[in-house]
């Protein structure tokens, strides 16, 4: 037993509750990731073979999970199997029954409360009360055997008492009717323990056909824990298995998965709006199928589910209403069918046509392994964001999971070897014994039911609205008026909206956002500025909306959503449109469509009436749009058009949200549509509110008017119909970007669901108004809100305002405060010219007196205790040690700024950071003068660029970028006229061509990615401690945990304010929250999982005075960043113009005569540090601390001492000041060793190669591998870097080292020249990672009877970023092959999708069929495609490339020179067909080169083309 | 990407509009700078770098919207141009002449300091009102609505009509008293027509009669009307009388003849050059330089003035005497180089000891050398012994700068408090003085100062004077 026991287990949630409610923790926060699998016989015939391999399995997949900090509680484990009759059986007669062998019998698996016997004896009452009552006959129940001794203590001490109870079918009804039966039992007695208080039971599952083992032990321990497994008798026909990761440290059992029908990796990002849409949904689909028990059933998703439990549960609602596992599936999970590369069949279509008008599909990275009892089947979600290996052995097993080789099978007799792609599925029907491919499924399921016929109901109105001429609805006066009304300047107009209308996308800017939060403002700011758009990181990828446009979707449907389950046409009565923009006239033409009644409601309320006004007007418009529905209206309009001077207008984002929630509440949303009118609405981001808050279409009437209004003036060419396509396509783009930057494609899965964070809004309004939105920080209410909009109101109608210029992207004098103005900017630099610690004390007093603009500018510091001598505190050199320049990268700084950075910092002792883009491997050799020019910290960020063995070896620290501060969840692009000379070498691509670096990182799709490049960043450089650097958001702290978990040593949590060098303004403004929240909610949340001691905390984003830097430690942060004051003291002075490539004072350009412009050295930005750290030290000694460590976690030093502004109902700031329990013992110890990573098989390489890497001797070595066998070759090539260098003059073959089986992820990352890794077998994910020079080889078995080219023999996310080396693998690749290589050679025989995405280097030789959207961002290297069916064509994306035939020699010869040696190497039967008949193959092959790069090739691409001068 | 139509600073030089050879332009006293032609100005304030920070707005006491009207300048957009300069400066025209553009906006430009040559700021201001002029943008005030509230601002300089401007675009009745016969203060007769001409200054005055602004004209407060006479007709009162008594020098001979003040001699000249007028001294000789060895003594931008009307009306010679160093004068370095250019001589580290004759026929100069800085980095000027010489002279012209007069004794209220400088007591902000309703703004506040800030100061009080009366009013209703 353990030392904790139930109470530990009480404490705990006590201790969660009270976090939750008091401090910055929530638990909706937490997330999970995992590894998942199954195991079927296609013959459905059950075996002990089956049994044995999902357990053998669970043991392949341990490095997907996590360990808790006592080594041994996992987070969770399960396996789901088919009922073994004849074992339990036995189990039956062992109690002296005789089971009925005539009847069905189904088992449920249990968990009761464990030490509450009472609770135990209601629970049994409970379920046998309902079995009963339903008509069933119970055999008895069964104490589960379970060995606790493989249980960690945490597991243990909230371990649940674990029973079977089994029942027969006395009824004699049918299998079907059983199983759905056993699920009405099963909700209602969830429903009555619900109702006796009950909270510790739980029913894994309730079936007559399987059953599910699962708990918080480590996958390995899954069969150890429950010994029936292991059982002879314990036989099944399926197994699906899974291995969880959770952010999640409190053990809880029932979260461990399978679920009843499905076992997910991956994250469902739309989970809030698909909750929200069920509820709606659930009523017409309770009745329809389960009549009379519909009551018993609902809620369908039960309040506390994870996301995978909650899509588990509308699955099985699915299922149970007689959908069939495949069908579910593409209900649910559908691929992306609107705009594929390669036209669907139109069956398909239709089919997912049908799917899209009633169901919002369930959106996020998913590998899906699920069951209902007949079918098996494995699926992915549109985006294939989760690999899916699978093997048809020749025993007649499907075993597909997460990772190739997780069980060992005969590759001599193997039928085939594959991965599914994007929105595929395998299915196997055991009934018939069948296994249907991912077309032979689609076929199936898209021919059984005519949706074509339904379909064909669909009015697509794109057609119709595409010839609609535009007109305004205000000009002139009346204009005026209602833009001041609305609070438009003249800088949003010229600025904002221009941009969008002239371009069609959206206006980039520079820097950080330095103005107050809208909360703090006393400048009136539209109710968006509250909203903080959600963001994914670590836990799910955000998506490149640009790149990889045809998963994404903007489809708005419109009208009377029907049943879901029903399977007819009526479904399908409804309007499409393209997108949720509608401009004035179209909104006309879109009415006359409407086949039921419309509404208006008139969003306004009086000027001048009492402070109750919006509120009760509120309820009215409440009140008018349920009765409208209830009345039979179909389409309701709000509109604040009625505005004038006697109505003020309702901010329509309330409006909107009030009346979706109460709609949703009355479960009347589903029949009405919601159009809103609305003045204010002018950005992406207000859209994105609006649609969020539930809005179907949206007309910005105002903003269209204004545009109109140019045109009147001569300021935009054209006709208002075509300003209004193009200011459509910049929104589009612009809500595309913003779903996409929480990994949501599409739309209709994100309306209503208000994916944001507010800051500032009183609690009490959103939970009535905005229900379901955090708002930790509460603030601004209905009556506050109503007091501004009628500020901006009067001066709108009831005076002669003209527009403010506004002030709040770049600062004027009558516009909103900014942190750095003209005067505070002038005494930081003069301070840092002249040392002098005098005015940087007028420049700190000075940034004090600044109205509010922080969180932290409404607290004060309070002494510990008497003031202290100063003489007695930490050294300032001691302080200066803590500070860091955050990444900032050569590409966005000059060459000279960065350096001088690198310089600085390490004179002090302190750290520089590299930023993304490499080093200048010159940096790595001390200067003459002694200085060290390399930066200690290196970032890997998502481009990779420069990332070499040499760059992670000379480091002190790694730091993975997850997110940037000024742009969470999007990419970056360094324009072609930035890249100069020096840049395209540490980039290793080409002068002046552009670079991009995708939104997410291609290696981190989850948590237990994350897990896996830290595991690769520590094979690689042995020393290093690695950094995860994530911008402040909700859920930030359980993210956080999980990074621990992940073995990270550091943590950065930056603010939304960080700097930029270029992102779309909205970005700046409204992504991301204030470092003070992130920074806390990390605190506390890993304080009270205890894993804080684990991991040094940093925080960064506008910390400007020392005085920053004491609330920063008192809240949690050990270290601290300093950007953009480093970059003012080095000359910066906020020109904002970093996009341009013009910054005047030479810190942020490329341009060779601004750089000459730079003023800045060493000596002001260590300057600059001395005086944070003095200022720091005389503050300590002030309150009577002799050391920053003795605050550091210290919120309690700190109290509230301003409230805001008067308008405000509340402005709550303690949840940011709460002490977690047991915080005060935490240690913190920066300089603790770095949290160790087990030995992989370079442990056993590094050591038998001794003589290789002692003497240079060439050597060859030789392993047998499996899937866990991770990152092989890398600290090999490590060691080699260190020995010989990069550039070194060894073999390409002088250390061979050959697998065979199947090796695990990262084979061979950052392999360095002279090693070779030949693996026979397969490979998983990410093999040749950062490739920097060495070569990687995968060939099948000798004795596998595969053809290569059909079967999958390396994973997904290969080359991902490699510099160097070559790659030969004989077999298919996954997706996203090639991502961002930018210098290896590589050939393989077929890829799945997004190949050679965002390539800048490197040629990649293709002999077999690609995925779509080939090419995708490419801007260099070169691809050759064999393509002897013509077929490729339509798979590439065509924006960047040209293509063509093989025809000029130096091309020739270099494709031939690769296939040569791929056939060299691998024996590959494809490359001997293609050589032996190379004079008529050449011809089938397809030469792609970017178009950027036709001016700088060596060669022509064509031979005319050779005639011509290559400009 | 759209057109970027600004930051051609990187590959666009400075120019300022064309400058009249010296040789032309010494013998009128009309301004010396062209217009922009409209090609020309697009393109200088295309060169404007559109900072996050506007150093030039901050540094401008007009705060104007800087960055946002050379955009508009840039793109063609000159009516917006105007409206939006119109709306944070009274007279951007005037400023776009005067001001002293590189120690405040250009001067702080950011270009400009990185090495660039800085926007040329104030001559597309001038250029975009120079426009709204010529075609008939710029409108009388009409005000929405008329109230009856009364102002009467004492002193119809640049503070008092920019104050005048704001009160009557609210509706208020606005008397204006001055002293002179004509109306704008020195922007009338104290800075000389080649640096700004006078139209440019009557239509202005034209434009605020039309308005409804009454001017009470030749009326000296405390002889022809009395201070609290003022007072009772109003419900407020500003005093804008700038400062006028000139600084003197108190060395041996310096009441000879032939040695005269800054002041007379620049509103002779004036009068006479730019109106057209009779002036007595002027006909006598006494405030004309012409044929004469001039010496000025200063080296604000008072002396840079006298020194150029000296060359316009003739002068033999014209040297200006200043006793610190061109680096630490406090008159433009531009105007410098304009006088230099016309053949003015500057004598640095130079300070008059005393006159010799009567009438004058020299000035004593001892030498001077730059001592160490005080508190204020400024370098105070030591005495060099034994270098003393005597500089030629029949007309000595004494530009040291100006002090308040004594407006409680002038006018006799003794309620009006003034600082130990003589400047009258008032809010910075709100001009708000000790008696109430009476506000004071520009240089009677401040001490000599510039016109730009006269005008800041008399809009900023004009709102204090609408959000006084209004609350008054407000507390009347209940």
């Amino acid at each position: 037993m353990t030392k904790f026991d139930e109470n530990w287990a009480a404490a705990e949630v006590a201790k969660r509750k009270w976090m939750a409610e008091n401090g910055m923790y929530s638990e909706e926060d937490e997330k999970a990731n995992c590894g998942v699998g199954l195991v079927v016989s296609i013959d459905g015939k059950p075996s002990r073979k089956v049994v044995e391999n999902g357990i053998a399995a669970l043991k392949a997949i341990w490095h997907r999970g996590a360990v808790d900090a006592d080594g041994k509680t996992g987070d969770g484990a399960g396996i789901h199997v088919q009922i073994p009759v004849p074992f339990f059986y036995d189990q039956i007669k062992r109690t002296g029954h005789e089971p009925r062998q005539d009847q069905l019998m189904a088992v449920g698996q249990v968990f009761l409360p464990r030490t509450n016997f009472g609770a135990q004896e209601t629970c049994r009452t409970i379920v046998e009360t309902e079995v009963l009552r339903m008509g069933y006959y119970i055999y008895g129940w069964r104490h589960v055997p379970v060995e606790t001794e493989c249980l960690g203590e945490k597991a243990n001490a909230t371990r649940p008492e674990i029973e079977q109870i089994i029942i027969a079918n006395a009824k004699g009804v049918d299998e079907e009717t059983f199983e759905r039966e056993l699920y009405v039992i099963r909700r209602r007695i969830e429903k009555a323990a619900a109702a006796a208080g009950i909270v510790d039971l739980y029913i894994c599952s309730l079936s007559c056909r399987s059953i599910i083992y699962k708990g918080m032990m480590l996958a390995e321990q899954v069969a150890e824990f429950y010994p029936d497994l292991k059982d002879e008798r314990f036989e099944s026909a399926f197994a699906i298995y899974h291995q969880r990761y959770s952010t999640n440290t409190f053990p809880q059992w029932w979260l461990a998965q399978p679920f009843r029908m499905l076992a997910h990796n991956g994250e469902i990002n739309t989970i809030k709006g698909n909750t929200n849409w069920m509820k709606s949904h659930e009523i017409r689909m309770a009745s329809s199928a389960f009549g009379d028990l519909a009551e018993d059933i609902k809620p369908i998703i039960q309040s506390g589910s994870s996301d995978s439990a909650a899509l588990d549960s509308v699955f099985e609602v699915l299922v149970r209403a007689g959908r069939s596992a495949p069908m579910a599936k593409t209900m649910l999970i559908p691929e992306s069918w609107s705009k594929q590369a390669a036209e669907l069949p139109e069956a398909w279509r239709d089919m997912y046509s049908y799917c899209n008008s009633v169901m919002e599909p369930w959106d996020g990275p998913a590998a899906l392994a699920m069951t209902d009892g007949r079918w098996v089947c494995a699926g992915l979600d549109r985006n294939g964001l989760r690999p899916m290996r699978y093997v048809v052995t020749g025993d007649g097993l499907v075993i597909a999971g997460s990772e190739a080789g997780m069980v060992p099978i005969n590759e001599a007799t193997v039928k085939e070897k594959g991965a599914l792609g994007p929105g595929q599925m395998l299915a196997v029907d055991m009934k018939k014994g069948l296994l249907f491919h991912d077309t032979e499924i689609k076929d199936k399921l898209s021919n059984a039911l005519p949706f074509g016929e339904w379909v064909g109901h669909i009015n697509e109105l794109a057609e119709a609205l595409s010839k609609v001429t535009e007109k305004p609805l205000y000009s002139g006066e009346e204009l005026r008026r209602r833009q001041v009304a609305a609070g438009y300047t003249i800088e949003e107009l010229e600025q904002i909206l221009a941009p969008m209308v002239e371009d069609a996308k959206e206006t980039l800017a520079s820097m950080g956002d330095d103005t107050p939060s809208a909360v703090l403002s006393n400048k009136y700011r539209p109710l968006s500025h509250f909203f903080r758009q959600n963001f994914s990181q670590v836990t799910n990828p955000p998506i490149d909306s640009l790149r990889e446009y045809r998963v994404m979707s903007l489809k708005t449907r419109f009208g009377n959503l029907k049943n879901v389950l029903d399977e007819s046409g009526s479904q399908t009565e409804i309007l499409v449109m393209d997108s949720p923009f509608v401009g004035n006239a179209q909104w006309e033409e879109v009415k006359t469509h409407f086949n039921a009644d419309m509404v208006e409601i008139d969003c306004t309320f009086p000027a001048g009436a009492d402070q109750d006004a919006l509120r009760k007007n509120l309820e009215r418009i409440r009140a008018e749009a349920e009765d409208a529905v209830r009345s039979g209206a179909g389409h309701l309009l709000l509109t604040d058009q009625h505005q004038g001077a006697a109505k003020v207008a309702m901010p329509m984002i309330l409006a909107t949200s009030a009346i979706h929630s109460h709609l949703t509440r009355k479960g009347l949303r589903t029949f009405c549509s919601i159009t809103v009118r609305s003045a204010e609405c002018i950005d992406p981001h207000y859209f994105a509110v609006l649609v969020g808050s539930g809005a179907t279409i949206v007309n910005a009437y105002l903003a269209e008017d204004s545009l109109a209004d140019r045109i009147d003036r001569g300021l935009l060419d054209g006709s208002l119909t075509e300003a209004v396509a193009r200011y459509r396509e910049a929104i589009d783009q612009g809500l595309l970007k913003i779903m996409a930057k929480m990994g949501i494609s599409v739309i209709s899965s994100y309306r209503g669901a208000l994916n944001f964070e507010a800051v500032g809004l009183s609690r009490a309004m959103c939970a009535e108004y905005f229900p379901g939105m955090t708002s930790r920080i509460s603030g601004i209410g209905v009556s506050g809100i109503q007091k501004k909009v009628e500020e901006v109101h009067a001066r709108g109608f009831l005076s002669d305002s003209v527009l403010p210029v506004g002030g709040f992207y770049k600062l004027r004098k009558s516009g909103e405060t900014h942190a750095w103005e003209a005067q505070s900017m002038h005494l930081l630099q003069s301070a840092c010219d002249r040392a002098s610690f005098e005015i940087w004390k007028q420049y700190s007093a000075k940034m004090q007196s600044m109205p509010p603009i922080h969180l932290r500018d409404l607290l004060a510091i309070k002494p510990m205790g008497n003031s202290v001598p100063i003489e007695e505190v930490e050294s300032i050199t001691s302080i200066r040690k803590r500070f860091v320049t955050p990444g900032m990268s050569l590409g966005a700084l000059s060459p000279e700024a960065h350096k001088t950075l690198n310089v600085a910092m390490n004179r002090i002792g302190a750290k520089s950071d590299s930023g993304e883009g490499g080093e200048d491997p010159a940096h790595f050799v001390p200067e003459p003068n002694g200085d060290n020019p390399s930066a200690k910290i290196k970032q890997v960020a998502s481009g990779r660029f420069g990332v070499t063995a040499e760059y992670l070896n000379h480091c002190e620290e790694l730091e993975i970028k997850v997110a940037q501060g000024a742009k969470p969840g999007e990419g970056g692009q360094l324009p072609g006229m930035k890249v100069t000379d020096l840049i395209a070498r540490l980039r290793h691509s080409t002068k002046g061509v552009t670079l991009i670096s995708p939104p997410p990182h291609h290696d981190i799709y989850s948590i237990e990615d994350l897990a896996q490049l830290i595991y690769d960043l520590k094979q690689i450089n042995p020393t290093v401690k690695v950094t995860v650097k994530l911008v402040a958001s909700s859920g930030v702290g359980t993210i956080a945990a999980g990074v621990v978990k992940a073995k990270a040593d550091i943590i950065l949590i930056s603010g939304h304010n960080g700097g930029t060098g270029a992102s779309p303004a909205t970005s700046i403004k409204f992504a991301g929250l204030p470092w003070e929240m992130g920074l806390t909610e990390a605190h506390q949340v890993l304080a009270m999982n205890n894993l804080r001691e684990r991991v040094t905390l940093r925080t960064d984003g506008g910390l400007r005075t020392g005085r920053d830097i004491v609330m920063a430690a008192m809240l949690g942060a050990e270290e601290y960043g300093i950007g953009t004051a480093a970059l003012i003291a080095m000359g910066c002075i906020m020109v904002r113009q970093c996009q341009s490539n013009t910054c005047p004072v030479g810190v942020c350009t490329q341009d060779e005569s601004l750089r000459a412009k730079f003023t800045g050295n060493a000596d002001k930005v260590v300057n600059l540090i001395t005086f944070y750290a003095q200022e720091v030290r005389e503050i300590l000694a002030s309150i009577g601390a002799r050391s920053l460590d003795e605050v550091i976690g210290r919120a309690d030093l700190l109290s509230q001492v301003s409230r805001g502004s008067a308008h405000l109902d509340d402005l709550d700031l303690n949840p940011l000041l709460i002490t977690v329990d047991g915080a005060a013992d935490i240690n913190y110890d920066r300089n603790k060793a770095r949290n160790v990573v087990p030995d992989t098989l370079d442990a056993e390489i590094v050591r038998d190669a001794a003589r290789f890497l002692q003497d240079g001797e060439k050597m060859q070595l030789s392993y047998a591998v499996q899937n866990t066998h991770r990152t092989v070759g890398t600290r090999t090539s490590s060691h080699i870097v260190k020995r010989f260098g990069m550039r070194n003059a060894l073999q390409p073959n002088h250390l061979t080292v050959k697998l065979t089986g199947s090796v695990g992820q990262s084979l061979g990352a950052f392999s360095a020249p002279g090693l070779k890794i030949e693996v026979s077998g397969d490979a998983n994910d990410y093999v040749g990672k950062g490739l920097s020079g060495g070569t990687v080889v995968v060939r099948p078995p000798m004795a596998s009877p595969l053809v290569a080219a059909d079967n999958t023999i390396i994973g997904n996310t290969v080359l991902y970023g490699a510099t160097d080396g070559f790659l030969f693998a004989a077999g298919r690749a996954g997706e996203r092959f090639a991502v961002r290589n930018s210098g290896a050679s590589v050939v393989i025989e077929g890829c799945g999708s997004n190949g050679c995405e965002y390539m800048t280097g490197g040629v990649a030789v293709i002999l077999g069929s690609i995925g779509p959207n080939f090419g995708a961002g490419m801007t260099g290297g070169m691809a050759y495609l064999y393509d002897p069916e013509g077929k490729a064509a339509d798979m590439m994306n065509m924006e960047t490339l040209v293509t063509g035939p093989v025809t000029v020699d130096y091309w020739k010869e270099q494709l031939e020179t690769l296939i040569e040696r791929h056939l060299e190497e691998t024996g590959s039967r494809k490359a001997t067909e293609i050589m032996q008949h190379w004079d008529s193959e050449l011809a089938n092959f397809v030469q792609v080169c970017p178009k950027e790069m036709l001016i700088h090739i060596p060669h022509p691409l064509t031979l005319e083309q050779g005639a011509v001068p290559a400009e | 990407m759209a057109k970027q139509p600004m930051l051609k600073f990187v590959n666009i030089d400075r120019h300022m509009p064309n400058k009249r050879d010296a040789n032309v332009r010494k013998h009128d006293f009309n301004e010396i700078y062209a217009e922009f032609t409209d090609e020309k100005a697009a393109e200088q304030a295309s060169r404007c770098s559109q900072c996050g920070v506007p150093y030039c707005q901050s540094h401008c006491p007009l705060h104007n919207n800087i960055p946002d009207w050379l955009r508009l300048t840039a793109t063609g957009r000159l009516k917006e141009a105007y409206d939006l300069s119109q709306a944070t400066n009274t007279f951007p025209e005037i400023c776009g002449r005067i001001c002293p553009q590189d120690r405040l906006c250009e001067g702080n430009c950011v270009i400009e300091k990185s090495g660039h040559g800085t926007v040329t700021i104030g001559s597309v201001e001038k250029y975009i009102t120079d426009t709204a002029w010529e075609k008939g943008w710029v409108k009388p005030i009409a005000p929405v609505q008329e109230q009856d509230k009364s102002v009467g601002i004492i002193g119809a300089g640049p503070g008092g009509l920019a104050a005048a401007d704001v009160l009557r675009r609210a509706g208020l009745q606005v008397t204006v008293y001055d002293r002179y016969d004509r109306a704008g203060g020195l922007l009338t007769y104290g800075i000389p027509g080649f640096k700004l001409e006078k139209d440019v200054v009557m239509r202005r005055v034209e434009q605020l009669e039309k308005g409804g602004v009454e001017f009470v004209m030749n009326c000296y407060v405390g002889e022809d009307l009395s201070f609290d006479s003022i007072r009772g007709k109003h419900d407020a009162v500003i005093i804008a009388t700038g400062v006028y008594k000139t600084r003197d020098l108190a060395d041996p001979g310096a009441g000879a003849e032939g040695i005269v003040r800054a002041i007379d001699y620049l509103t002779a000249s004036n009068k006479v050059s730019n109106f057209g007028d009779t002036v007595e001294e002027f006909e006598s000789g006494e405030l004309n330089a012409m044929d004469k060895k001039v010496v000025v003594i200063g080296g604000g931008d008072t002396a840079m003035d006298c020194v150029r009307t000296a060359i316009r009306q003739g002068a033999t010679s014209v040297k200006c005497l200043y006793r610190r160093d061109r680096a630490n004068m406090p008159g433009s370095q531009r105007e410098t180089q304009n006088a230099e250019e016309e053949g003015v001589v500057f004598e640095w580290l130079s300070a008059p000891k005393g006159f010799a004759g009567d009438p004058v026929i020299g000035v004593m100069v001892q030498k001077m050398r730059l001592g160490a800085p005080d508190a204020t980095g400024r370098q105070a000027p030591e005495i060099i012994g034994g270098a003393d010489y005597v500089e030629d002279a029949d007309l000595v012209i004494k530009a040291l700068g100006f002090e308040p007069e004594d407006l409680p004794k002038l006018w006799g209220t003794d309620g009006l408090e003034v600082t130990r400088w003589g400047t009258v007591k008032a809010d910075f902000e709100t001009g708000r003085t000790s008696l109430e309703n009476v506000y004071a703004i520009g240089d009677i506040v401040r001490g000599a100062s510039l016109v730009v800030w006269a005008i800041r100061d008399g809009r900023d009080c004009a709102d204090a004077v609408l959000k006084d009366l209004a609350s008054t009013a407000a507390v009347a209703a209940e």
